[in-house]
This record gives C-alpha cells, structure tokens and sequence, in this order.
C-alpha cells in the first residue's frame, strides 16, 4: 500500500514536470533545467566520491571539458547541439580514463589534490588554445531558442545519472565499490580488483557532468575559461550530495533540490554575503550532520541501504 | 617560433626560479606541517597568505611602517587566528576522511575572502616599495624578490631548527609520526595541533608580506598559492617536510623554466603535469610521505 502511493506520487510529479514547460513561464523553465544540472552534477559526484570513498575535489573538470566539446563541435563544424552534447559525455569520459588511470592507484589524499590540479589545469589550457577556444575572449554559439527542449534533455540527463546510481547501488559492482569505501586492503584481499572497479566509476561519474556541460553551454549560448571551470561548483555540487546524503540514491537529488531552493529564495536576497553565507553553509553540514538527511535516517530508522 | 636560448637567459631563469622557489617553499611548508600533524588539507592556507599581505599593506599605507618589519606583526596575528580556527573548527575535521577537512577549510576560505571584500573591497593595492634590480653580469636580481628570498630562507631554517632542536619542535614531529605514541610519552597533542595550525598559518603571513611588496594585492589573490602549496608537497611527500623544501625551489624553477620554453600561462599546466607523472613513477613524492 505505501509502496503504491509512492509510485503515484512519483508518476504524478514525474507527469507534472513532463507538461510543466507547457504552462510554465520561460524563466521557470530556465530555472527548472538548472535544478536538473544540479541533480545530475551532485549525483554524478556521488557515483564516484560516495560510493568509493574517493573525493573527487575537481569534478567540475568534466562539466567544463563537456562544454568546451560541445562548443566546439558546434561553432566549427556545425553539429546540432543534441549530438554535441553527448559528444561532450564521451569526451569526459576520455579525460577521466586519461586522469583516473594514473590517479586513480593512489590512496589518501592525493587523488583529491590531483582532481583540484586537473580543474586548474583544463581551465589554464581552455585559455591557451586560443584558436580552439577562442582563449580567454571565450566561445559564443550561434544563437538558439531551444530552452524547452534542452529542459527536456537536461532532465532526461539527471533522471538517467539517477537510475544508474540504483542500478549501480543495487548491483554487485556497487557492493564492490562500497567495499572499497570501507576498507580497500579488505576489498583486495577479497579478490576485488580495486583499481578496475574505481576506475569504471570514475569513468561513468565523468559522463553525467560531461553533457550537463554541454547542454549549459548551449543554453547560455557563451562559454569561457573561469565560468566552465569554476572550484566553487564542486563544492556545491559536493555540499549537495553530502547534505541530502551521500552513498545513497535519493540523498543527492534531495540535496540539490533543498540548496537550490534555499539559494533561490534565500540567497539571492544577500548578495554581497552570499559567500559567506555558502561557507557557513559548508561548515555547519560538515561538523553537524556529514552523514547527510537521508544518512541520518538511514540509521535511524534501519532503513534500507538503497534509499 | 624560433627562440635562440643563451646561457644568460638560463642563468637568470635558474636565479628567478629559486627567488621565486624559496617562497614557495616557505608556504607550503607551513601547509604540510597542517598535513603531517593533523591530516588535514587546509584550502584556507592562500587567504590566510591574503591576510599576512594586507596586514603589511595597512601598517605601510596606515603608518608608514617597513614592509619587512610588518613581518613582526603580521606573523604573530596569523598565528593567533591560525590557533583560534584549530581551536573552534578544526579540531572537528582531524582524523576524519579528507573530504570533511577540504570542504570544512574550504568553507572558512570563502568564507574569509568574503570578509576581506567587505572589509577591504576588491581594489587592487600595492605597496610601493621597493623597486628595481642588483645587476651581475648579465643577471638582475629584482631587489624586492631578493630580499624576499632572504628572508624566506631565513624564517625557514629558522622552522627546521625549531622542529629540529626544541623540545617542542620534537613534540610536534612527535604527534605527526604517531599520535598514539606521542600521547603515551605525555605529549598534550591537542596543544601541539593548535600550535602547528598557528604556525602553519605564520608561515603563510610572512609569504603574504613578503609577495605585498611585489604584486598586486586583492582579496582573491590568496587562492594560487593554495594550489601551488599543494602542488609543492605533493612533489616533495606530503608530510615530509625536507620535502616541501625540495618541492618548492622545484616548482620555482618549473615555473621559470616553462616561461622561457612555453609561455607564462601554462608554467601552472607544467607544474601539474610533473606532479602526476612523478605520482607514478614515485606515488608517495620524491622524498617519500605517507599516505593517510
């Protein structure tokens, strides 16, 4: 009985979101399709880092390279931008196969510096490659009035990077990396071929951020260097995922929708404390509730492990 | 492009590297002393290097004081914040995973570079000085980066003796071999943590004062050298600290030398590229460190 009032619930909110850009005004659309961005980023983040234990402090690398791919493709050869956009997935992945297969062995902290290095580095090389990128001037895409079908793609994208995480979490490859999260000698001395395992998360975490960047791109229309490639959206993306819970299914997506809302209302009325206000945010998640709303639950109420 | 490179040019591409390595080795030692005590990676090290410089910006504007002596006042203050953060935030985050420390710091990073906005607005100061150059030959040396060096050195082996000869310099090496066993021998550790966190973020005031003289300076110009400081002990080991030394006059001369090679831009793509190259070949840094 609760089991089939949810999934009413869900279909109805799932129906309500499909028409939603029938009814709603285009900056309701607008922001919708960045409430999707942010699902998508946080969960991505949540495949690698909260399910293996590995942080991933530069993972707005992939949302930057997606977009810059996307960018590319479209300004210089022309393609639509559907297409582009998974191009820039594919791309992600490529950079996180050439990035996670050296990092990737490491322990402790070095893979985390090593992701903060990565971002640092594309955003000093999207400047350098001026004849690609357009150098720090940036990259303007031809114009395009596509919001609506772009929401429908971002959403598809964040719906999409969701369900991987229950099929992943539900799986036996999701055991492995969680395994690895708990004690990685363990997990090797069980015959869990460690280094492959994180490295196929690392892999799939990489493809979600890689079209989101694409699809932004494309909607804003101009790209370049500092606004593709900014630290302070790993940290939401990873205060999001840590706040609704990470390692967990829903605890990401319930994340990034309280923070956005919360940025919406709240935020936007504080804008020359906005940043002080986000690192307050950041501590206090931090020091009091790091197991995140669905973590605390999860063990308060023995709820089961996939939530 | 054809660029014809002359012992000269090398000859003053080594000295601005180790001027500029020495410094970098002065402020990431002071992070990895945070790393090597307590595990934790402070992302706030470059704002409280923000701080130490307009410290010195203010005494020079304020009262006309000698940039080099703000060094006196600016040291002890981080000091004291640096104390007062361990005591009141980071305690919380030792020993837990890395990613609570990162966030955690990061948090109090924008946090303080929100507040020297308001507090300072984003114009860029500058603490006119000390310009010019020593010539040598066909060498110049930038007096403000020479002196800066000098000091550097100094502040620095200044450190080694302190963690090499006192007792609380042992004390401190101590907790960051083992905490367990440094307890057992009576060490108050807690002490020792507030204590490494204030000179740590000493370390990055008397960076700040002395690049005050030579940069412009600006809220957000502390966020480079935390990537860099990063940088360096990675190379280095983190957590050993003759290896933050190494790691830094190491990125200085990177640095310069792909300026000459390449262009400045990418001195910051090199100095990564050598970080993850030397992560595989020797995954614990050129000294050897510790993994967590």
């Amino acid at each position: 009985m609760r089991r089939a009032s949810l999934t009413g619930l869900a279909a109805l909110l799932l129906l309500g979101l499909l028409l939603y850009p029938l009814e709603g005004t285009g900056y309701g659309v607008r922001l919708m399709l960045q409430l999707f961005m942010w699902i998508a980023l946080a969960q991505s983040w949540n495949l690698i880092s909260g399910l293996t234990g590995y942080v991933s402090f530069g993972h707005v690398a992939f949302y930057g390279t997606g977009a810059y791919a996307t960018g590319i493709v479209i300004t210089k050869l022309g393609w639509p931008w559907l297409a582009a956009a998974l191009l820039g997935g594919l791309m992600a992945a490529v950079v996180a196969l050439v990035i996670g297969w050296p990092c990737l062995r490491l322990k402790g902290p070095y893979f985390a510096i090593a992701m903060l290095g990565l971002n640092e580095v594309l955003r000093v090389a999207a400047s350098y490659f001026e004849g690609l990128t357009g150098g720090g001037l940036g990259l303007s895409l031809p114009t395009l009035h596509a919001s609506v079908p772009i929401y429908y793609a971002m959403g598809l994208t964040a719906a999409g990077v969701t369900l991987l995480a229950y099929v992943i979490l539900t799986s036996r490859f999701g055991l492995r990396l969680m395994t690895i999260r708990e004690d990685e000698v363990a997990a090797e001395a069980m015959g869990i071929d460690t280094f492959r395992y994180k490295l196929y998360a690392f892999l799939l975490s990489a493809v979600g951020p890689g079209i989101v960047g694409g699809l932004s791109a494309r909607d804003q229309g101009y790209i370049e260097p500092i606004s593709v490639f900014p630290l302070l959206m790993t940290i939401t993306m990873i205060v999001m995922a840590l706040f609704g819970g990470k390692g967990t299914i829903w605890g990401p997506v319930l994340g990034a929708v309280l923070l956005f809302a919360f940025q919406e209302v709240v935020w936007a009325r504080f804008i020359y404390l906005h940043q002080l206000l986000f690192g307050a945010i950041i501590v206090t998640v931090v020091l009091v509730m790091p197991r995140g709303i669905l973590g605390v639950l999860q063990q308060k109420y023995n709820l089961p492990r996939t939530i | 492009m054809s660029l014809v490179i002359t012992p000269a040019m090398l000859g003053q591409v080594i000295v601005s590297g180790l001027l500029a390595g020495s410094l970098y080795a002065m402020v990431a030692l002071g992070l990895g002393l945070i790393f090597g005590v307590m595990r934790v990676l402070n992302v706030a090290h470059g704002p409280l290097l923000m701080l130490g410089a307009y410290v010195t910006f203010w005494l020079f504007s304020t009262v006309g004081l000698n940039p080099y002596l703000s060094l006196l006042v600016s040291m002890p203050l981080l000091y004291l914040l640096g104390m007062l953060l361990q005591r009141f935030l980071v305690y919380r985050v030792v020993d837990a995973p890395e990613l609570s420390s990162l966030l955690l710091t990061f948090g109090v990073s924008i946090a303080v570079v929100n507040l020297a906005q308001l507090a300072f607005t984003s114009d860029l100061r500058a603490v006119e000085y000390l310009t010019g150059a020593f010539v040598l030959g066909p060498i110049a040396f930038s007096k403000s980066r020479l002196i800066a060096c000098a000091i550097a050195v100094a502040i620095t082996a200044a450190a080694f003796l302190f963690l090499q000869k006192t007792r609380l310099g042992k004390a401190i090496r101590a907790v960051s071999q083992s905490r367990e066993v440094a307890q057992v021998c009576g060490i108050n550790v807690g002490r020792i943590h507030g204590i490494a966190f204030g000179l740590a973020s000493a370390l990055a005031a008397a960076g700040g004062s002395l690049v005050a003289v030579m940069v412009a300076i600006q809220p957000e110009m502390g966020q480079v050298y935390t990537f860099k400081s990063f940088l360096v002990i990675v190379l280095g080991g983190a957590g050993n600290y003759p290896g933050a030394l190494l790691g830094g006059v190491l990125l200085g001369l990177i640095e310069q030398l792909s300026s000459l090679f390449l262009t400045t831009q990418v001195n910051e793509a090199v100095a990564y590229i050598l970080l993850v190259v030397v992560l595989l070949v020797r995954p614990t840094g050129l000294l050897g460190g510790r993994a967590s």
